[in-house]
């Protein structure tokens, strides 16, 4: 409760940082939008040449795509801290400040920053679920749906976790923003169907860096019926809290080798 | 209370070549020197102390001051504070410390002030009946209030070192370290901020751990030193028994009639050494082995001096002297 509690003040201070740039506030949101609704627009495009990928018809890539945008969304609005750690904060002896209170230093990153561009992504992904789902006949099932809020939710926690361990790695390299970007960007892979994919990127996405798990798997659920919703919301959120106790564990132990800076 | 027992820290880094092609050669190098940034420390600070840490740039001052508050761990040896390790116990450890970097500010940067010490309520769970009140002391000893609702960023220097030592005493900390709190400022901040950790000091019992290399901060503040050199201890104590370290010496200053010179004067005795400075005549002498009245009788006889200016010797001076004779002894080695 304490800890809700300091979370809250320590982003309503976020906010006010933020606010002080006003227009750095605006043109970051506004370039999160158009970059999305570029990016959506390539595909629009990609799609219009080639009638469908793999037997996916457009608007079926279209709600993978959109869903893929909802567990990326809610990890960005609360940990966009880690990327500065990654690249830059334990190199430059920028966590001096973490190590002097007596609170978690991971908490501490975690009310460092909270990024409002987080809900722009929300919203263009929820409108492209919205718009493709309308073009496409469902037998919507509570089941289906379930596995979609888990997978969005736990989704999000489990791209957290894998930001935590790699981010830590700084501790111990003094930088790991690039090794970071390498294990982010496989979740560009988890906005299409995994059937488009060879088999040993199919089980690098559901074992290893389980985007798939969490994105393909529960819209195919829901589309085709293809998985017993129920076992995988059990896996997904199994894997979540593996992942997260992790992810914890690595960052704990690597804490302890930082090495701030000469002063 | 601080006990530092063997503390040491080795920092370990790849042996770089020059140059580019020099860089690319370390990437597939094993070889590894290691810098033995403190080594092998003892002391022990008890409650309500100032103590001034000091030494050269790079003596080691600052690492152990960040392995005493939890940021670094040390290689070997131990530190504890009221007994927990700071590395181990660290959340513990910070309720009951406050830490100034000079050189790094611990505050966010782009809110007002007060809105920094509004998140540190929170973070140390301080009552707001206590906030109230150190908010009303450090505004008194530190003249913060002025400046409370503007945004660090546009604060000078010397209004943000006031800024970060009143953050690093709002929870009242039982332990402040201070590591060169006084750098850059200027003559009257300076005055100010040693007067508000003297005022601390009185009022709560705080115990001080302070670097710098000003030693009017030290004369003004500590009653003991340790003086740090290469990771070492040279020497912990009195602030008074280290100037008594080369006797009781005084030097003697006047201004004097052209022709008294320093060569032709008449010799008082072996102990006294004449110079000439700055076109004035300078007597230096062990008070406790020639008599001060003495010394200042034959100064008006012989030397008809018109004014003078009697002076102890500088913590400064004897810090050189030591320094620099360690220096020596170092370089006869190789």
């Amino acid at each position: 409760m304490r800890y809700v509690h300091l979370y809250l003040t320590c982003i309503k201070r976020s906010m006010i940082s933020r606010l002080e740039y006003k227009k750095d506030t605006l043109v970051a949101l506004s370039s999160f939008f158009f970059s999305n609704l570029c990016s959506l627009a390539a595909l629009y495009f990609i799609l219009q040449s080639i009638p469908a990928l793999a037997g996916y018809s457009l608007p079926e890539v279209g709600f993978f795509y959109g869903f893929s945008m909802l567990p990326i969304a809610l990890d960005h609005l609360f940990s966009d801290e880690l990327w500065l750690v990654a690249y830059r904060r334990v190199k430059d002896g920028d966590m001096d400040m973490h190590f002097l209170r007596p609170v978690p230093v991971l908490f501490q990153v975690f009310a460092e920053t909270f990024q409002p561009e987080g809900f722009g992504e929300l919203i263009l992904g929820a409108a492209l679920i919205a718009v493709c789902a309308s073009n496409l006949t469902v037998t919507v099932t509570f089941g289906s749906v379930a596995v979609l809020f888990v997978g969005a939710l736990f989704g999000a926690a489990i791209i957290t976790s894998l930001k935590i361990a790699v981010a830590a790695l700084a501790f111990i390299f003094k930088r790991s923003g690039p090794l970071l970007q390498v294990v982010y960007n496989f979740s560009n892979y988890a906005k299409y169907p995994l059937a488009i994919y060879p088999d040993f990127i199919r089980v690098l996405l559901i074992f290893v860096l389980p985007f798939g798990l969490f994105i393909s798997l529960p819209v195919d659920t829901l589309l085709y019926g293809k998985h017993n919703p129920w076992l995988l919301c059990g896996a997904i959120i199994g894997c979540a809290a593996v992942f997260f106790a992790l992810a914890v564990w690595v960052w704990t132990a690597c804490e302890r080798r930082y090495e701030s800076t000469g002063s | 209370m601080i006990e530092v027992n063997e503390l040491t820290k080795v920092f370990r880094k790849p042996v770089r070549g020059e140059g580019l092609s020099g860089m690319v050669k370390t990437l597939f190098s094993r070889k590894y020197e290691e810098t033995r940034a403190v080594d092998g420390i003892n002391f022990t600070v008890p409650d309500g102390e100032i103590v001034g840490y000091i030494g050269a740039n790079g003596a080691g001052k600052s690492t152990t001051i960040k392995m005493m508050c939890g940021i670094l761990t040390p290689t070997s040896g131990s530190v504890t504070i009221d007994g927990l390790e700071p590395y181990r116990k660290r959340r513990q450890v910070a309720q009951n410390i406050g830490v100034v970097f000079g050189q790094k500010t611990q505050l966010w940067w782009d809110i007002p002030l007060i809105e920094s010490f509004k998140v540190l309520k929170e973070i140390y769970q301080i009552s707001d009946t206590d906030y109230a009140e150190r908010m009303d002391f450090l505004g008194e000893v530190l003249d913060v209030t002025r400046f409370l609702s503007q945004p660090v960023r546009t604060l000078s220097l010397g209004e943000r070192m006031r800024a970060d030592l009143a953050a690093s005493m709002i929870h009242n900390p039982r332990i402040l370290f201070l590591d060169e709190p006084t750098i850059g400022l200027d003559v009257l901040v300076k005055e100010k901020i040693r007067r508000a950790i003297h005022a601390l000091n009185r009022t709560y019992g705080t115990t001080v751990v302070l670097t710098t290399h000003d030693m009017t901060d030290i004369e003004d503040l500590c009653s003991r030193i340790i003086l740090l050199e290469k990771g070492k201890i040279l020497y912990d104590g009195a602030l008074k028994s280290l100037k008594n370290r080369f006797g009781n010496l005084k030097t003697l200053t006047l201004t004097v009639p052209a022709e008294i010179r320093a060569e032709t004067a008449p010799p008082l005795s072996p102990e006294l050494t004449l110079s000439e400075e700055e076109g004035r005549l300078v007597l230096r002498f062990d008070a406790d082995r020639l008599a001060l009245e003495e010394v200042i009788q034959y100064a008006f006889r012989e030397l008809r001096a018109m004014d003078m200016k009697l002076a102890e010797i500088s913590v400064g001076d004897v810090v050189k002297t030591i320094l620099s004779q360690q220096e020596a002894a170092h370089a006869e080695k190789i």
